[in-house]
């Protein structure tokens, strides 16, 4: 219980410092500061004058953050400076298309690195151990822009086996309920389920591609190690001279230690997943966060950036720590600092 | 976690059971068309806004004007106003319109009439009127009719009856018939503004349109895509794609990528370098016709030093078209002397060019007082226009130019929206951008690019206001005469090459690239892109 | 015949000599050492080594293809660009800004963090819990969003996005730094300096810095590692060095646009920025798993 309540007070923390941060920014912004707050140009001194007064601006800062973090909760995140629409609306399709598509990529590199890397792990210093961590290096060692482009050039222009762009061939009008493009398809009515999950799963392929052959890679790398650290262990030898198969032996005693340590390290992979899978957006034009934020910037639309910058900051924040709480929670001995290496 | 491994179930049943036949995959993939647009309409009506974007998106798929340009002759042909009269004097214009044509039925309006003489008047009279309650709905702001001055040269709209009109000029205007047939003319509904105004949201009719043309508006989403549905009681009988979507995609390169992979029909603008994969593919199409435009580079004359036309030619001097025109446009364009191409009747052949000589310019520098180490920038358009593929890669070429004559360049670019709005406030020295013209009179080409008039109206980049050279123009509209005018166009360029406002650099050929499943599509040289009659067959 | 040593005294080669024995015996992290000296020879004597001037454009060979190529020319090894640029140029004097632009930023980063983390892990009690908590949250911010903020206040350029990178390496480098001083605060041997009377900055210099090398030296690698690829992301993606600085990301944008009918114009800078990475990679791991071996041995 201690330990939930140390880490609800961390996390309210974090978000603190996330939300006065974001206030700052409307100050650090070049422009001004009505406008990056709300995204809305005043027509006249009047409008102005009323927006100001609408939003505390004429106040001390502190009344005038007070007012911001009751503006966030009530879900009032203004306007984007560009094109006009509610921020939260936009953040709100943009974000599930980025989770959506980091997800798969990290459910393909657990499914894929964790045996792989347990294997290499066991047949550590063979050659069989040596090509798989060979060929996890270089898998690691790709910048994902790069990579996702050879598969453009690859797969979609030479042998057109999978489209380049977006989540869904437009032709299918899914509306939009959850955000996530599958279950979005599930819940419509009125179209060909099975030619749209087609469609959305070939829009997929090379974008979950490319950020997982990165995630997979250093997911083998983190089993690999961690499962020679264990191998090493007394314990290990231990079962061995009870004279326990060695299937036991892995499955009892080995795969559970090795895990342990590979959790949070898969905290900091979180960042590098969310991280790869924005820029893979922009090559894919998948409209998720990432894409969405790089326009924004392209186009100074600064109210956009504050609201994004505080959404996929307390995304990730919040992943890492609860995954933080996670492994504090199945193993309250490890020190708290202590993790694995890649 | 549960709920994730249900959709996987789910997921994994529909792929190994639900495999469809190719002929339900074929009939759906063929029901809609996607065009992959480079940016996106700034609204839903072409009265308010003179970028190619906004009339590809709406003039010819959701209106219908009263004449049109035959796109293989360019000569103008009846469209919703099925015949007309010009009186002896050349000032009253009368319009015979067409019976039971009917206007879009959509999820936000249903009309209740066709369309008829009030339209007309209404569609007129919001650009025409100051007073008209729709004028300054959206802004107030029509800059094709400004720039060209029509507005202000229609003295009366009559309703004769319910189906015919009478038009009256205040002068005589050779090319009014021709403005009537641009993208910018088209007939809304009276009867959807009315309903509008009532519930109090007229702006309403420039976001969700009503119109008669062959696709009715169904949905967009902002820089993303707009979809459009077959408008099934439309009066020509042309079948139609029962979808028409716009794919908002800005770069030129994933256009072309998608136009290879299938997922798109038809692209925007395909850049210069990318013509040659587009010829060589067997399952593309490229059509290509001579374009009605100019790329030019404009000079802020409102800003010191650039309101000295020494410093304007010595700049002009300084660069050399011809590279310009093969490192950019890969010589599918020709060098543009003065503003009107090839493929205008007023064109003059022996019209005077600036020659790349950087002696010359330097020396002309010197002498207007700039010293080397002047700093100015030029503003490079964001976006491809057949006019100007590149701006950036042009921009940088000339960087290097005027470097050889010692002035450092600033390469400036925003978004295209806020690119025009700082153009138009005046913040650039220079800028590169050019001009599609919307019919083949020389004088949509002078007027809107160089007339006083056309300063606040947002397309004279280089807020140049000469009263000789206004004059001229307007002197060549009372003629009919074809060598009359032609004599006085050679005067107006005479006097662009002494002032240079402008340096015209190209005029580029008009490309329109697609996959063979598409049938019917033509390539429309006055004006926007038409999808009427497209089908797509697999 | 064996050799009988004179004298009782054993050859005891240095820490560093046994690390090196040990990564000289992994025959591919020699490799990577050998091709990340190549980058390094790029990156001092790039003027030296490029056939051309990076900028200079020239219009009468746009586009050659590389010299492999049945039509490329042996004049342009790589090629050209859309502009006419010689690509093997573009990339010698890329890897020079790339490359040289990670080290510098990975040495700010170490030296800020390293100060930061010693402080942190030598003080105890609240201020320290504070901060750790701070900054293992922080730790967690992806650098694309920093680099972003960043140029959204300060504008695009190579110089602000390598201060977006800093920014996101610094807590990594206080992080391990921390973890590293605090438990060799508890070693006897510090105690026993700490009672011999020597203050905390003595302490540092002659007791913990020089066991802490090897961790740098291994951090640093990963570190390096990140910040190239992230140099080039922020420049692929226009938010980092803005053209005609020849910056590997940046190279491969321009390139991005001719991608299908030049696709050296993608593929060997993008090489180039593999190939780095990799090296970094092999000679970081290498390291790691010498300094393993020599522990265990």
């Amino acid at each position: 219980m201690r330990i939930l309540l140390r880490f609800s007070i961390l996390f309210i923390l974090t978000l603190l410092v996330l939300v006065v941060l974001s206030f700052a920014l409307i100050y650090l912004f070049p422009g001004d500061v009505l406008n990056n707050l709300t995204g809305i140009s005043a027509q006249s001194e009047a409008h102005r004058d009323m927006l100001v007064e609408k939003h505390r601006l004429d106040e001390a800062y502190f009344f005038q953050f007070t007012h911001y973090v009751s503006e966030l909760f009530s879900g009032n995140w203004g306007q984007s400076f560009v094109s006009g629409l509610p921020l939260k609306e936009e953040i709100g399709r943009a974000l599930p298309a980025t989770i959506e598509l980091a997800f798969y990529a990290m459910f393909i590199a657990v499914v894929i690195g964790i045996p792989v890397g347990c294997y290499a792990g066991l047949k550590s210093y063979t050659p069989v151990d040596y090509s798989i961590n060979s060929l996890s290096m270089v898998g690691y060692s790709f910048p994902v822009f790069w990579l996702a482009l050879l598969f453009i050039l690859m797969f979609s222009l030479e042998l057109n086996i999978a489209p380049l762009s977006g989540r869904i061939s437009l032709l299918f009008d899914i509306p939009h309920r959850t955000g996530f493009i599958l279950i979005d398809i599930l819940l419509a009515k009125d179209i060909d389920t099975s030619l749209a999950m087609r469609d959305a799963f070939r829009h997929l392929l090379l974008p979950t591609l490319a950020i997982s052959v990165i995630s997979t890679a250093s997911m083998i790398r983190m089993v690999r190690r961690s499962v020679i650290d264990v191998l090493n262990r007394p314990y290990i030898t231990a079962a061995r001279s009870r004279g326990l198969s060695r299937w036991q032996i892995f499955s009892r005693h080995i795969l559970r230690n090795a895990l342990l340590p590979v959790l949070p390290l898969m905290a900091i992979q979180i960042t590098t997943l969310i991280t790869n899978a924005m820029i893979v957006e922009t090559l894919f034009s998948w409209p998720g966060i990432g894409n969405w934020l790089i326009q924004a910037i392209y186009q100074r639309d600064f109210p956009a950036l504050r609201v994004g910058m505080l959404a996929v900051a307390s995304l990730v924040i919040t992943l890492t720590i609860t995954i933080d709480l996670f492994n504090r929670l199945i193993d309250p001995s490890r020190d708290k600092y202590e993790r694995g290496t890649i | 976690m549960t709920r994730i491994a249900t959709v996987l179930i789910c997921l994994a049943s529909i792929i190994t059971l639900g495999a469809c036949s190719k002929k339900n995959t074929d009939t759906f993939y063929q029901s809609g068309i996607l065009y992959c647009s480079e940016s996106a309409p700034v609204n839903f009506n072409p009265q308010l806004d003179t970028s190619a974007t906004t009339s590809d998106a709406t003039a010819h798929q959701l209106y219908d004007r009263l004449l049109d340009f035959d796109a293989e002759t360019g000569r103008i042909v009846p469209s919703l106003a099925s015949s007309w009269r010009v009186s002896d004097d050349g000032l009253t214009y009368t319009f015979q319109l067409r019976k039971d044509v009917a206007f879009h039925t959509t999820e936000y309006f249903t009309p209740n009439r066709t369309f008829n003489a009030d339209d007309v008047l209404f569609s007129i009279n919001r650009w025409r009127q100051p007073s008209h309650p729709f004028h300054d709905v959206s802004g107030g702001r029509y800059p094709y009719f400004e720039s060209l001055g029509i507005a202000d040269n229609v003295a009366a709209v009559n309703r004769v009856n319910g189906y015919r009109v009478e038009i009256q000029l205040k002068e005589r205007d050779s090319s009014f018939l021709a403005n009537l047939a641009t993208d910018f003319s088209v007939m809304l509904s009276k009867e959807y503004a009315d309903h509008l105004m009532a519930q109090g949201d007229p702006e309403r009719i420039d976001h969700y349109p009503i119109g008669t043309g062959p696709y009715k508006f169904e949905s967009y989403r902002k820089d993303h895509y707009i979809r459009y549905r077959a408008h099934d009681a439309y009066w020509q009988n042309a079948t139609s794609s029962q979808r028409l979507i716009f794919d908002i995609t800005p770069k030129s390169s994933l256009r072309l990528a998608k136009l290879m992979t299938g997922e798109c029909d038809a692209i925007a603008f395909p850049a210069q370098t990318e013509l040659d994969i587009i010829r060589n593919r067997p399952d593309l199409e490229l059509a290509e016709k001579p374009g009605l435009n100019v790329g030019f580079w404009a000079f802020n004359t409102q800003r010191p030093p650039f309101d000295n036309p020494d410093v304007r030619k010595a700049l002009a001097h300084a660069i050399d078209k011809n590279t310009l025109l093969e490192a950019v446009y890969f010589d599918s364009a020709s060098r543009a002397k003065s503003l009107l191409p090839v493929a205008s009747w007023a064109y003059q052949n022996d019209a005077e060019d600036t020659a790349y000589n950087p002696v010359l310019a330097e020396r002309l520098l010197r002498d207007a007082g700039i010293e080397p180490g002047f700093t100015m920038t030029i503003w490079a358009m964001p976006i491809e226009r057949s006019y100007n593929p590149n701006a950036a890669k042009m921009a940088e070429l000339i960087q290097r130019y005027l470097g050889d004559v010692g002035i450092n360049v600033n390469i400036v670019t925003y978004d295209w929206t806020t690119f025009r709005r700082h153009l138009r406030e005046g913040l650039h020295d220079s800028v590169l951008i050019g001009w599609s013209a919307d019919n083949g009179d020389p004088d949509n080409f002078y007027r809107p690019l160089l007339s006083c008039g056309a300063i606040p109206s947002g397309t004279n980049r280089a807020m140049w206001c000469n009263d000789r050279y206004d004059a001229l123009l307007n002197q060549a509209l009372e003629t009919e005469d074809l060598a009359k005018r032609k004599a006085i166009y050679v005067q107006v360029n005479a006097l662009l090459n002494r002032e240079l406002p402008i340096v015209p650099i190209a005029h580029a050929y008009r490309y329109q690239a697609y996959r063979k499943e598409l049938k019917g599509m033509q390539i429309n040289p006055y004006g926007s892109i038409r999808f009427g009659g497209v089908t797509k067959q697999l | 015949m064996a050799q009988f040593s004179l004298y009782e005294e054993e050859y005891h080669p240095s820490p560093w000599q046994r690390t090196w024995r040990e990564f000289t015996s992994s025959h591919i992290a020699v490799l990577g050492l050998f091709v990340l000296a190549i980058f390094l020879v790029f990156a001092l004597f790039a003027p030296l080594i490029a056939p051309y001037d990076p900028l200079q454009q020239n219009i009468d060979s746009l586009l050659l293809p590389p010299s492999w190529e049945t039509n490329g020319s042996i004049s342009h090894l790589f090629g050209t660009d859309a502009l006419g640029r010689d690509v093997f140029s573009r990339i010698i004097y890329g890897c020079r800004v790339t490359f040289g632009s990670s080290i510098l930023l990975v040495m700010i980063a170490m030296g800020v963090g390293v100060t930061i983390g010693t402080v942190a892990g030598m003080m105890s009690g609240v201020r320290s819990s504070i901060m750790n908590h701070l900054l293992d949250a922080l730790m967690a911010i992806p650098t694309l969003l920093i680099a972003i903020i960043i140029v959204a206040i300060l504008g695009t350029g190579l110089v602000n996005s390598m201060w977006a990178i800093t920014l996101a390496l610094i807590p990594q480098f206080i992080h391990y730094t921390r973890s590293f001083v605090r438990s060799e605060m508890k070693k006897e041997y510090i105690l026993a300096s700490k009672l011999d009377g020597a203050s905390a900055w003595q302490l540092f210099r002659h007791s913990i810095l020089p066991n802490m090398i090897e961790m740098l030296v291994v951090q640093g690698s990963l570190a390096l590692s990140i910040a190239v690829i992230d140099v080039s992301a922020l420049g692929f993606l226009n938010l980092g060095a803005q053209p005609p600085l020849p910056e590997l990301g940046a190279i491969l944008a321009d390139g991005l646009d001719v991608a299908y009918l030049a696709p050296w114009n993608v593929g060997l800078p993008g090489l180039s920025i593999f190939l780095m990475v990799l090296a970094i990679n092999l000679v970081g791991d290498g390291l790691r798993s010498a300094l393993r071996k020599r522990v265990s041995h």
